[in-house]
């Protein structure tokens, strides 16, 4: 009993986009932290992600309401009616494939910097005669 | 003048973010609960039913912006070439030998992910998947296996084939649309309403999937093998 009091409040709409609001925004700025912070050239790729990450949830559970369903047909729906909106899914599909691609480019360029210079933070690239 | 290597970044910047954040999440509170009257998907949810495709966002993604999916896997495409420029030619040296456990798992899990993801590619039309997962779920068998079998490597002729065909096609599929029905990838096959939920459906849909399934799944198997195949000189 307890239980389905505590499951009906998490599903009334206002409560689920809190929730989800709030957590990715933590998410952003635990990568916007670890982005200022850390001088590790792949630690610095990998807070991005999680930025990007924390975005895509944004995005997602912003556009979530419990009265909706999936937009797909089957288990019973058989019309586009009263489904959630299809085109943030389709745009963070693609905003993933992207952000995957670009992370692994730069992960690769640290890479092949690593092998040329021996160097892996920041602070000490100095090839643009800076110090 | 050393000035700048002396701030301590992390006292400063974990004030101004912890100000930002708590801000941040006064605004959200503030605002949530505000409803929503019209949303952009609506017209797309409307059209998606003509199309004969059960997945409305496999529809809106290859389908409705299908040109846009094309222009992304060009992006996918250029990655993969410029991580294949920066770490071509480092070959694994010494091959190790890998755990046991691994080694006899991998024999038995290849098959089933690999069929696992030609699955996903090719019911992207009816269920939640499509061919950037089933591309993604095929390339982290390819991982299993170069993991496991120090000596595995992808062959370079058979992807290549592979990602040449599958990128002449969508283009080819593209310009048969444009020539029939006066429209870049139209949908020329027989899309019958009435056949929405089978396999066979949907006209040119599930076809661009496995396409995309096929190039994804390459792409991403080259920039597997190119990250993992380090030298070990460091």
């Amino acid at each position: 009993m307890m239980i389905e009091s505590l499951f009906d409040y998490f599903n009334q709409g206002y409560v689920i986009q809190s929730l989800v609001d709030t957590g990715s925004m933590i998410l952003f700025f635990i990568g916007f932290f670890g982005l200022l912070t850390q001088r590790h050239i792949i630690k610095i790729f990998m807070s991005i992600s999680v930025m990007e990450i924390a975005v895509f949830l944004f995005f997602i559970g912003n556009i979530f309401d419990v009265k909706f369903t999936a937009p797909i047909l089957g288990d019973g729906h058989d019309a586009f009616v009263s489904m959630n909106d299809p085109i943030p899914h389709a745009m963070i599909l693609t905003a993933i494939v992207i952000g995957m691609a670009v992370f692994a480019l730069g992960v690769s360029f640290a890479i092949e910097y690593y092998k040329l210079t021996g160097k892996t933070n920041i602070n000490d690239i100095s090839e643009m005669g800076e110090r | 003048m050393n000035f700048k290597r002396d701030i301590p970044s992390r006292t400063y910047s974990g004030f101004a973010l912890s100000a930002l954040f708590i801000l941040t999440i006064f605004n959200i509170l503030l605002e949530s609960g505000v409803s929503k009257t019209q949303r952009a998907g609506d017209a797309l949810l409307a059209l998606s039913g003509k199309e004969g495709v059960a997945n409305a966002v496999t529809s809106v993604v290859v389908y409705f912006r299908g040109f846009d999916t094309l222009g992304e896997i060009a992006v996918l495409f250029i990655a993969a070439l410029g991580i294949g420029l920066m770490l071509h030619g480092d070959r694994r040296t010494e091959h190790e030998e890998s755990n046991y456990i691994l080694q006899k798992a991998s024999k038995l899990l290849f098959p089933m992910i690999m069929l696992f993801g030609v699955y996903v590619m090719v019911y992207g039309h009816l269920s939640p998947g499509g061919g950037f997962q089933g591309g993604v779920i095929i390339a982290s068998g390819i991982l299993l296996l170069l993991i496991s079998d120090g000596s595995f490597e992808v062959p370079h002729a058979v992807i290549s084939v592979l990602e040449t065909f599958a990128g002449i096609s969508y283009v080819l599929i593209g310009l048969i649309g444009l020539l029939v029905l006066d429209k870049f990838l139209g949908n020329f096959l027989p899309n019958d309403v009435a056949q929405m939920g089978r396999l066979f459906s949907g006209g040119i849909i599930p076809l661009v999937y496995i396409v995309v399934g096929i190039k994804v799944g390459s792409e991403m198997s080259m920039i597997v093998q190119n990250l993992i195949q380090r030298s070990d000189d460091d």
